[in-house]
C-alpha cells in the first residue's frame, strides 16, 4: 500500500511548480557564493572549503529549512482544498502509508535538491579555477544535511497537517532556522530541530564541528524525526477530520 | 460599499486567523536576536548600542521581511483565492477597491511591525543599559524606511498572491528575495540597488569600519541617499499602479 500512496504522491507532483523551488533556489547561493568567495580569495584561502563556506554560508543557515516547508505545505495544500480530507481519510489505506508517503516524496525532493546544490557547487569551483575535485569530506557534509532533512520534513509535515494556511509553515521554518542559529551558537544545537541543518552541512567552518560527534547527531536526528512522526499518526488516527 | 464598511469587512474575514501573531512572533525573534548580540557586550559596545542595532536590525530585516510580507499577504488573500470568493465580492464592491483594501489591510501588520520594531529598538537600550544617547532622529528615519521599502515588497506580494491560485509562487518569491537581499548587501553598490529586497539596506545610517589588527568594530555616519529614495519612492508608486492595472484586467 505504501508504494501506492507514493505513486499517488508523485502523480500530484507532476508538472508541479515546487520543481521550479527545487532547481532555482540553490542557484542563488551557487551564483552568489561563488562571486562572494572570487571577491575575497586574499581572506579565502581553504580553496574547496572556502567556496564550500560561501555557498552554504546563508543556505544552511536559514534557508534550508524554509525550502523543505515549502515542499510540505505544498503536499498538504492539495489536502487542504476543497474536501480532499474527506477523500484522504476514506481511502483503503492506512493513515501511516498516508504520511510515509508524503515523508518520502519531501526526502526525495530534497535529496534531488541537494543533489543538484552539490552539482553546482562542483561547477562553479570548476569555473573558479579550483584544482581536481571537492574532498570527499564536503559530500559528506552534503550528505548529512540531507539526513537532517529528514527530521525537518518530519516536524514541517506535522506544521503543514495541522495549519490549514499555506504560508505560516514556511514562517515557522524561517523563525526556527534564526532561532536554530543563535541556539547552536549557544552549543545546544543537538536540543533544538531547526539547528541540525547547519550543523549538518558545517556551514561556515573548514573544520567539522561534529568530527567524532556524528553519532549525537544521528541520534537527534533519529528522536525528532520519531517523535514527529508518532504525534503526527496520532493526530491523524485520533481527530476527527475538518473538511 | 462605504470605505468604513470595506475596512470593518477585511477585519470581519480574518476574525479567527490571528494574523497579529505573525508580526509579533517576527518582534520575539528580532528580540532574541538583539539579547544574544548583546549577551557579553563590553562598556565599548554598550556606549554604541543605539549603532549597533540601527546598522545591524536591517540587514536581519532583509532576512526576515519578504518572507513575513508573503506570509501575510498570502494568509490575507488566500482565503478569497481558497474560496472562490472573487466573483461574488464584484458584486458588492468595486474590483479597485477590493484591492486597494486588502493592500491596506496587509499594509496594518506591516505598520505594526515596524512600530513595534521602532519601540523595541530603545527597549532593548534600556534592558541592555546602553549609554549612548538614543538617536530618536535617526530611529523615526529607520521606522519610516521600514515602512516604505517593506510596502513596495508587500505590493509584489499582494500582486503575487491574488494574481496565483496556488500559494506556492509567492512564497518562492518571498523566500528568493530573502536570499537576494541579504547576497546584496554583499555586492558592490550598483549592482545591489538593481535587488527589490535588498533595499532593507540601502538606507543604513551608518558605515563599519572593523580594524584587523585591533579587532575593534567602530561605525561612522553615511548621508542619507535622497536621490536613490525619491527614485525608490516614485518607483514603488508605479509598480503599485501597473500591479493594480493587471490585476483589474483579470477575468475571475
Amino acid at each position: 500500500m505504501l508504494h501506492l500512496c507514493i505513486k499517488a504522491e508523485n502523480t500530484k507532483l507532476r508538472r508541479s511548480v515546487i520543481w521550479i523551488a527545487c532547481f532555482l533556489i540553490p542557484i542563488i547561493p551557487a551564483i552568489m557564493g561563488t562571486f562572494n568567495y572570487l571577491q575575497n580569495l586574499g581572506i579565502l584561502t581553504g580553496e574547496w572549503y572556502s567556496l564550500w563556506t560561501q555557498f552554504t554560508l546563508f543556505y544552511a543557515i536559514f534557508f534550508y529549512s524554509p525550502l523543505i516547508a515549502l515542499y510540505c505545505s505544498y503536499l498538504w495544500r492539495l489536502e487542504h482544498l476543497d474536501h480532499n480530507w474527506n477523500v484522504l481519510m476514506t481511502m483503503p489505506v492506512r493513515v501511516s502509508n498516508v504520511l510515509f508517503g508524503k515523508l518520502f516524496i519531501v526526502c526525495k525532493v530534497t535529496l534531488i535538491t541537494q543533489a543538484w546544490m552539490v552539482l553546482l557547487f562542483v561547477l562553479c569551483g570548476k569555473l573558479s579555477g579550483l584544482p581536481g575535485l571537492p574532498p570527499a569530506m564536503i559530500y559528506f557534509w552534503a550528505l548529512r544535511g540531507t539526513v537532517a532533512a529528514v527530521a525537518i520534513g518530519a516536524l514541517q509535515l506535522l506544521l503543514s497537517m495541522c495549519l490549514r494556511s499555506f504560508a505560516l509553515p514556511i514562517g515557522i521554518a524561517l523563525g526556527g532556522s534564526i532561532g536554530g542559529l543563535l541556539i547552536n551558537n549557544m552549543g545546544c544545537g543537538l536540543f533544538f530541530p531547526y539547528s541540525l541543518m547547519l550543523m549538518g552541512m558545517n556551514s561556515n567552518s573548514y573544520d567539522d564541528k561534529l568530527a567524532g560527534d556524528t553519532w549525537k547527531f544521528l541520534l537527534a536526528v533519529l528522536v525528532y524525526f520519531l517523535l514527529f512522526i508518532a504525534i503526527s499518526l496520532r493526530i491523524l488516527k485520533k481527530k476527527d477530520v475538518r473538511a | 460599499m462605504k470605505r468604513q464598511h470595506c475596512a470593518a469587512v477585511e477585519f470581519r474575514k480574518e476574525r479567527h486567523l490571528k494574523i497579529y501573531l505573525v508580526p509579533l512572533a517576527f518582534l520575539i525573534l528580532l528580540f532574541f536576536w538583539c539579547a544574544f548580540s548583546f549577551r557579553n557586550a563590553d562598556a565599548y559596545d554598550l556606549a554604541q548600542g543605539y549603532t549597533y542595532l540601527l546598522f545591524q536590525i536591517p540587514m536581519l530585516n532583509c532576512i526576515l521581511m519578504p518572507v513575513m510580507l508573503a506570509v501575510i499577504a498570502s494568509r490575507l488573500c488566500d482565503m478569497e483565492i481558497k474560496g472562490g470568493t472573487l466573483k461574488l465580492l464584484y458584486t458588492v464592491q468595486s474590483k479597485h477597491g477590493f484591492y486597494d483594501w486588502k493592500y491596506l489591510h496587509s499594509f496594518f501588520y506591516l505598520l505594526l511591525f515596524s512600530i513595534g520594531e521602532g519601540l523595541a529598538i530603545p527597549f532593548c537600550g534600556k534592558i541592555f543599559g546602553f549609554t549612548e544617547a538614543l538617536p530618536a532622529a535617526l530611529l523615526l528615519r529607520h521606522v519610516g524606511i521600514l515602512l516604505l521599502v517593506g510596502a513596495v515588497v508587500l505590493t509584489v506580494q499582494h500582486f503575487l498572491s491574488l494574481m496565483s491560485a496556488n500559494q506556492i509562487i509567492p512564497l518562492l518569491v518571498g523566500l528568493m528575495g530573502s536570499f537576494l537581499g541579504l547576497f546584496s548587501m554583499y555586492f558592490p553598490p550598483a549592482a545591489a540597488r538593481l535587488v527589490l529586497w535588498g533595499y532593507f539596506g540601502a538606507f543604513l545610517p551608518f558605515g563599519m569600519d572593523w580594524d584587523k589588527d585591533t579587532r575593534i568594530l567602530s561605525f561612522y555616519q553615511v548621508p542619507f541617499p535622497t536621490t536613490i529614495f525619491v527614485l525608490f519612492l516614485v518607483f514603488g508608486i508605479l509598480l503599485y499602479l501597473f500591479c493594480r492595472a493587471v490585476f483589474l484586467k483579470k477575468e475571475v
